[in-house]
């Protein structure tokens, strides 16, 4: 045997000692590490590099002289959040280590976060600002770039008005970009401003929130641990949430629990459920109501639960008295068995959870699904408690930050809505009047009307401007401020090319030049920003779990890239030079960055959060203050696995709290809330994390009572339900005298009268708390949500359905209008019912493991880009075999909206992941255009390695009518050879 | 003495590909080289299970027993490696290896297929410990800084184990006595000659 | 083989269904063991999907590779071994038993051209070729046993590397001259009545008594076919090597390996003997492919049939430099 090495036989043989005394119980590599005496030393830097602009990042051996510093972020693919850390040297990040520490992945990644370190080579990132110059891309500064974006944005506002920019924030902000953009947007003028949650969970924020309160994940990644029964339906978390996985499976093995998977797909999820329900997509309230069919037949509901704590059953009792198990099987191909089965599992081997994602969300009838779904958990008493709930796992890193502080065309920050109390809060916080806001404005009408969601971004560029049949407000779009996100997420991309060419702005700021840049045939007027990774910048970021996490800047911003805070600072004075020099009196700058922290040009995320902290009450960010979030990052060791809560040994400062103080945690950092992991638990003191069902909807409703029945949480002095206080409901119990003088004389600044979520001094919060009792009230969630379109959730065959038949009986909504635009869904449904024979295969999308959202900055990483290099379609065998079409071949696909002989090319993966009749795409690609390669339209050397068609080039007309989420599960396609 | 080894877990493997990554992520490995990888069986279908593979660091293992120039040789941790600066590329090793390990940076070109590229179980080369030339020539060397390989540190589910064959198994052992199944330890019969008895 | 393909994915279903099946009762432990489904695979490579292009990862697991190196390390060994060092040994067992074969009735002095420039270029184009291959083939087999503990691993490698690319490129000169071969020869070569009682004489090599033959003897053609034929199938076989899986699977490619290397320690022991016999093993059978020259009363004892021909055609012996022609005094 030949062996060379002589010097590394004592590192091994040190390394076998270790390991002989090592006992069964588990690989834990920081007691491995102690016996064997070894430290763990970073690898693979280059040695000193100068920090020019164009900065070669790639790893290589270590110097060992050269010290290593460990900084800690949060992984910027989904929204799991995993701990990210990484290795720097001389300010490169050479190498990235498994976090054992976080309790959210213990070490783990997928195949995104291990590789995330790519991101920060940046190879194709965008490096420098860019501008389209007659079809030709440009080389420009900073300066001159936002000098001319301010100039034109000013063109348009005093031409159209402020609503003629639409600004378009990102879930992959951190939550004090996301405020920032939102306050940014407020002061600009304007509800044109949305994000990414438009198009994943808008939806579930809508229906969960209209029938408990908030619109989030009840539970924990973590707590599913503790199920006994769980449901994954329009979900494929084993893809689009790897690490979660870790979660689900050992609560499967651990409580030997059932793991159903109710979806139209046999996905890597369902490869390893204990129960697999194939169903014919967009049927999914039938399965609910089937479910619940059997659940009432047998008497298996939660009859305390639901007589305490839920309103409108009875009305739920009626319409599932309909969805017998042969009416079931006919509209969605499920044979009552097992449905029975399920439904039994579900309703008796409790706790149960129902976990869902984008199949359940990007539906034409999405609020009405979500909506069944949370029926569903309240109808077997299956929330507010451990194991149980309504876990939803949310898309992007930071899509539940971005949603809470309002990226969203509905509401400002923390859900407050858009009407006056909302406009006097946060105009108080910002420390600005009213009145100047309104100024800000068209007009105070247009102030409180919601604005322009992204899934129709376009029709409000095309579309004439009428307030009956067209687009209701003064101009169409003329501007558009991308930050952070993909143009192929959205159906209909053919209506997207025009809506962009018409555009007189297009500013795409980003760390890749997105699809945006490439997909329309603009020759100029066109920007492209680089903008760094939140690895890059420091902030906070939400989880799915509501876990606020620190990140750190692990390395300065690569290129010439900025961070979020500053580009946003740089532009509003560019805006406002662009203003002095027209004489007006409009500002952005001093008014928006009053309060911050300014450092190098830019606003802190530290003061940004301590800013969030004092107006974010109505969700509880008030208790996370940046120093709390970096003890947590800092000793993520001390939380508990299962319970999220940091144990005994834990330093004192953070001992009992939640991990990530999950929201809410109420009122002020000092009084050390420690965060509410499980949502509505009244099992536990409101102090502790405890909760109840948010009384949001009044006191009654035709002479019944909407709050609790007897229900309460741990140690309320109240032990019945309650409305939501205010200083009115204080002084009728005599709680107001217990305010200090401080929070009355805050309140009395006020105007002398306030809510809870109102008053800036907390004092409301606080003396409720004293009494354990829940500030937003104790009241019954809603089975009957009376003010949504369906109010108790109604099967409609999705727009493009097969099944034309059933079209009669259960037809989509009728046209109506939202959003300052037309919502004709049931015209469309009329003329597709014609079109459905020529289109005979269902069509659905959904994600891979290896890329994310438009994909662009995943589709740029070598690592990633390798294991998925062509966009392809799932085709059954069946279908296949009577196309001709063989296994890795081409085909041609194409859909009823997309231009006449127009088709995609993709390839074919036959199998029968898919059901015969049913084809699946994954929705990250982007480049090719209905044949068109598009490669050469990008910068050069910015290009994603891997192009490939889109699917929303084929998607269609399909939008709830509560949010306007766009129908990307369930459309019809043909498919040929090619 | 310490005999590392792998064990995939195929009813936790999600297919997530993390494995893969964290390889090229650590060793740097280039576009093409896929020292470890994960395969679907019976995809589409009830029963579907992924592995993740990559060199098992076999017991006599048959890429060093057919090697015409010996430049495999196995470390005291029973890590096979081997020395690029010995390999002339010939082939034989990937012929004779039953997980399909050996990569080589030019397939199909004719003459010369370049040096043989191969899982390291993180533990480089023969090179000394963590230097330039290692690091270049075969990667990250973890177990000398008393690490595991990265790929069984950041697996998603963790279904995929490295260390002592005798502590990943009885994790294993105890998990499938916990749950009550397992389909076994993917390759451990082909490359240990052993499998773990429940 | 499909029926084991079936077998193997009712152990897979069975493995992930059981816990289906025992959902709501305790379950008992089961395990789908691997060797369960090694057991019916023999030889069947575990074959699933994979993402990335390069479609031979998709092979999980490939038994196969067990069999050739059992064949590799204990079947090419012996039976190389045997071939070569047993052949050797024959020869050596033939030389002292026979001696060198003499030229009956001694030199003439007259020769007859056996072998034009040409063919024996093409010759030792093909002979060089042949030995370099042959060296370099058996290194990658013996090498290690027999070089290594030589020179060293440095060296060694060196020598190997060189080797195979020689051996990889030398295939090239090596093909073409087998197709020289095949067509400037093919038509002396053809099997008739003369071989077989050329045959039941044992060639002259046993016993006493030429046997009559035309250009090439029975054994000679022997030779001719085994080197055609035997090339062409190393050559193909060796081929599907050079250019990995540009042909062939893994399976292919072993396959091909396995007819590569047998055929060709076969055809080293036989050229073994055709080198003996062409040079020290017989007087005057060298020079046909030296200058090309035979003297007349080789050919007349070895190729009695194609001298008559051959002076039936007016192309006669030339007499030695020295003689004179008749009649020139």
């Amino acid at each position: 045997m030949l062996i060379k090495r002589s010097e590394a036989r004592a590192g091994k043989q040190r390394l076998a000692a270790a390991y002989s005394g090592l006992s069964s119980g588990g690989l834990d590599r920081r007691a491995f590490l102690k016996q064997a005496g070894v430290t763990g030393l970073g690898l693979s830097a280059l040695g000193a590099i100068p920090l020019t602009t164009v900065r070669p990042a790639k790893a290589g051996p270590t110097d060992f002289s050269t010290p290593v510093t460990r900084v800690k972020n949060i992984c910027t693919h989904c929204s799991v959040g995993c701990t990210v850390t990484a290795e720097v040297q001389n300010g490169v990040w050479v190498g990235q280590e498994p976090t054992y520490a976080s309790p959210i992945n213990r070490g783990t990644h997928c195949a995104k976060g291990a590789s995330v370190r790519e991101v920060v080579h940046g190879e194709r990132r965008v490096k420098y600002p860019m501008k389209l110059v007659n079809g030709q891309w440009q080389r420009m500064t900073w300066d001159a770039a936002l000098g001319e974006i301010g100039e034109k944005l000013m063109a348009v506002r005093q031409a159209s008005g402020p609503d003629s920019v639409f600004w378009l924030g990102s879930a992959k902000f951190s939550n004090e970009g996301s405020y920032l953009f939102r306050k940014f947007a407020a002061f600009w003028g304007t509800n044109n401003v949305d994000h990414q949650a438009r198009i994943c969970h808008s939806t579930t924020v809508a229906g969960v929130a209209n029938t408990w309160g908030y619109g989030a994940q009840t539970n924990s990644y973590n707590d599913i641990r503790n199920a006994k029964t769980m449901i994954i339906m329009g979900g494929n978390p084993a893809e689009a949430h790897p690490v979660s996985l870790q979660h689900v499976l050992s609560g499967k093995e651990m409580n030997r629990a059932n793991m159903i998977v109710i979806d139209p797909r046999f996905t890597r999820t369902a490869a390893h459920a204990t129960e697999y329900m194939r169903i014919r997509p967009g049927t999914d309230i039938p399965i609910i109501w089937g479910m619940l069919w059997h659940i009432f037949e047998n008497g298996w509901e939660d009859k305390e639960f639901i007589r305490q704590r839920v309103y409108g059953m009875d009305d739920v009792r009626a319409e599932v008295a309909k969805w017998n198990p042969q009416e079931v099987e006919r509209v969605t191909g499920v044979p009552g068995a097992q449905l029975r089965k399920v439904a039994e599992m579900f309703a008796t081997q409790k706790p149960s959870t129902l976990i869902w994602c984008m199949g359940a969300t990007q539906k034409t009838v999405g609020t009405a699904n979500v909506r069944a779904y949370s029926i569903l958990l309240l109808a077997t008493g299956n929330v507010g408690r451990e194991g149980t709930g309504a876990n939803i796992f949310r898309g992007h890193c930071n899509v539940q930050g971005a949603t809470d502080f309002g990226l969203d065309v509905t509401s400002l920050p923390a859900y407050y809505g858009l009407d006056e109390n909302a406009w006097r809060h946060w105009s108080r916080v910002w420390g600005v009047s009213y009145e100047s806001m309104i100024a800000r404005f068209d007009s105070k009408a247009m102030m409180e009307t919601p604005g322009i969601p992204t899934t129709r971004y376009f029709d409000a560029v095309t579309m004439p401007v009428n307030a009956q049949t067209g687009l209701a407000q003064r101009d169409n779009f003329k501007a558009m401020m991308v930050f952070g996100h993909g143009g192929n997420t959205v159906t209909r991309m053919p209506e997207a090319v025009k809506g962009l060419e018409k555009l007189d702005l297009l500013v795409v700021a980003d760390p890749h030049p997105t699809t945006f840049a490439v997909l329309s045939g603009r020759r100029d007027n066109t920007y492209l920003l680089p903008i760094c990774t939140q690895f890059e910048t420091n902030g906070s970021r939400t989880a799915s779990n509501r876990s606020v996490q620190w990140g750190s800047q692990i390395v300065k911003p690569i290129f010439e890239s900025k961070d979020d805070y500053e580009a946003m600072y740089r532009l509003a004075g560019a805006i406002d030079a662009a203003a002095q020099k027209r004489n007006m009196t409009f500002r952005m700058q001093a008014e928006v960055f009053k309060d911050l922290e300014i450092k190098d040009n830019a606003p802190t995320a530290e003061s940004i959060l301590r800013e969030i902290n004092r107006g974010a009450i109505s969700t509880g960010y008030t208790g996370q203050s940046p120093e709390r979030l970096k003890l947590h990052m800092q000793h993520q060791d001390k939380f508990d696995l299962v319970t999220l809560r940091a144990k005994d040994d834990a330093p004192a400062e953070i001992r009992g709290d939640f991990y990530g103080l999950p929201w809410p945690c109420w009122g002020k950092p000092e009084w050390r809330h420690p965060g509410t992991h499980v949502l509505y638990n009244t099992n536990l003191h409101v102090k502790e994390g405890g909760g109840t069902f948010r009384a949001r909807f009044g006191v009654e409703r035709n002479g019944v009572s909407l709050l609790a029945d007897g229900s309460f949480s741990k140690g309320s002095e109240l032990t019945d339900g309650y409305p939501e206080f205010t200083t009115a409901v204080m002084a009728r119990l005599g709680w107001d005298a217990e305010l200090t003088e401080e929070e009355k004389a805050s309140i009395q600044r006020q105007g002398g009268t306030a809510s809870w979520a109102t008053d800036l001094s907390m004092g409301i919060i606080r003396v409720t708390m004293e009494h354990g009792v829940m500030a937003y009230g104790n009241a019954k969630a809603r089975a009957n949500a009376w003010n949504l379109p369906d109010p108790i959730p109604v099967h409609r065959e999705p727009i493009y359905t097969p099944r034309t038949d059933l079209i009669a009986q259960y037809p989509t909504l009728s046209d109506r209008r939202g959003f300052r635009l037309p919502n004709i869904g049931q015209t469309v449904q009329n003329r597709a019912k014609d079109l459905a024979p020529n289109f005979p295969i269902i069509l659905s999308s959904g994600r891979l493991v290896e890329y994310e959202g438009g994909g662009e900055e995943t589709r740029s990483n070598r690592w990633l880009a390798e294991l998925q290099q062509d966009m392809f379609i799932e085709i059954n065998p069946r279908d296949a075999a009577s196309r001709n079409i063989r296994d890795g071949a081409w085909v041609l696909v194409n859909g009823p909206e997309m231009p006449q002989g127009k088709a995609v090319k993709v390839k074919a993966l036959v199998t029968e992941r898919v059901g015969a009749g049913v084809a699946w795409m994954p929705f990250h690609f982007a480049g090719w255009f209905m044949q068109e390669d598009q490669r050469s339209k990008y910068p050069q050397g910015t290009d994603p390695i891997v192009l490939g068609e889109s699917v929303n080039a084929v998607t269609t007309y399909g939008y709830d009518p509560v949010t306007f989420m766009q129908e990307t599960k369930v459309t019809l396609c043909q498919i040929r050879a090619a | 003495m310490a005999r590392m080894k792998f064990l995939l877990d195929s009813d936790r493997c999600i297919e997530c590909n993390a494995c893969v990554t964290a390889c090229k992520n650590e060793n740097e490995v280039p576009w093409g080289i896929n020292r470890r990888r994960v395969v679907t069986l019976n995809d589409g279908k009830p029963g579907e299970r992924s592995v993740s593979m990559a060199c098992m660091h076999c017991t006599d293992a048959p890429c060093a027993a057919v090697c015409p120039v010996s430049c495999f040789y196995t470390t005291a941790d029973a890590i096979v490696l081997h020395d690029k600066d010995l390999c002339i590329g010939c082939g034989y090793c990937f012929y004779a290896c039953p997980f399909g390990a050996p990569q080589y940076p030019r397939i199909g070109n004719f003459g010369s297929r370049g040096k043989m590229d191969k899982c390291t179980y993180c533990a480089g080369g023969p090179q000394a410990d963590n230097s330039e030339a290692e690091f270049i020539q075969y990667g990250a060397n973890r177990i000398a800084e008393g690490k595991l390989p990265l790929c069984a540190e950041m697996c998603s589910t963790k279904a995929l184990l490295a260390g002592d064959g005798e502590v990943i198994a009885q994790i294993y052992r105890e998990r499938v006595q916990r749950r009550g199944y397992g389909a076994g330890a993917w390759g451990w019969r082909t490359a240990y000659r052993e499998t773990v008895a429940i | 083989m499909k029926i084991r393909i079936l077998a193997l994915f009712a152990v897979l279903m069975m493995g992930a269904a059981l816990p289906a099946f025992a959902q709501g009762t305790a379950r008992e432990p089961s395990v789908a063991d691997e060797m369960a489904i090694q057991s019916l695979l023999t030889g069947n490579p575990v074959h699933g999907r994979i993402t990335i292009p390069d479609q031979r990862a998709a092979n999980l697991i490939q038994p196969q590779g067990r069999e050739w190196r059992e064949f590799h390390n204990v079947t090419l060994a012996w039976v190389g071994g045997i071939a070569v060092v047993g052949m050797l040994a024959i020869l050596t067992v033939f030389r002292m038993v026979r001696g060198r074969i003499p030229i009956e009735g001694g030199r003439s002095g007259r020769t007859i051209q056996r072998f034009n420039v040409f063919e024996r270029g093409n010759h030792w184009m093909v002979a060089s070729c042949f030995i370099i291959l042959a060296l370099s083939g058996l290194n990658l087999t013996f090498g290690r046993h027999v070089l290594l503990p030589l020179v060293g691993p440095v060296a060694f490698t060196e020598i190997s590397h060189w080797g195979k690319m020689a051996h990889n490129f030398l295939a090239f000169p090596f093909t073409l001259g087998l197709v020289f071969m095949l067509l400037l020869w093919i038509k002396d070569n053809i099997p008739n009545g003369t071989d077989i009682r050329w045959l039941k004489a044992g060639g002259g090599l046993v016993g006493h008594g030429e046997p009559e033959s035309g250009r090439f003897n029975a054994g000679q053609k022997g030779i001719f076919w085994i080197t055609v034929l035997g090339g062409a199938a190393v050559a193909v076989s060796g081929y599907m090597l050079v250019f990995p899986f540009f042909f062939t699977d893994i399976q292919g490619m072993q396959l091909s390996h396995i007819v590569h290397s047998i055929i060709a320690v076969l055809m080293i022991a036989v050229m073994v003997a055709h080198i003996y016999i062409g040079t020290v093993g017989m007087d005057g059978a060298v020079e046909a492919m030296t200058t090309g020259q035979v003297d007349l009363n080789w050919a007349k004892q070895h190729h009695n049939l194609w001298v008559e021909e051959e002076m039936a055609k007016g192309r006669g012996a030339a007499p030695p430099a020295s003689a004179k022609a008749a009649g020139a005094d």
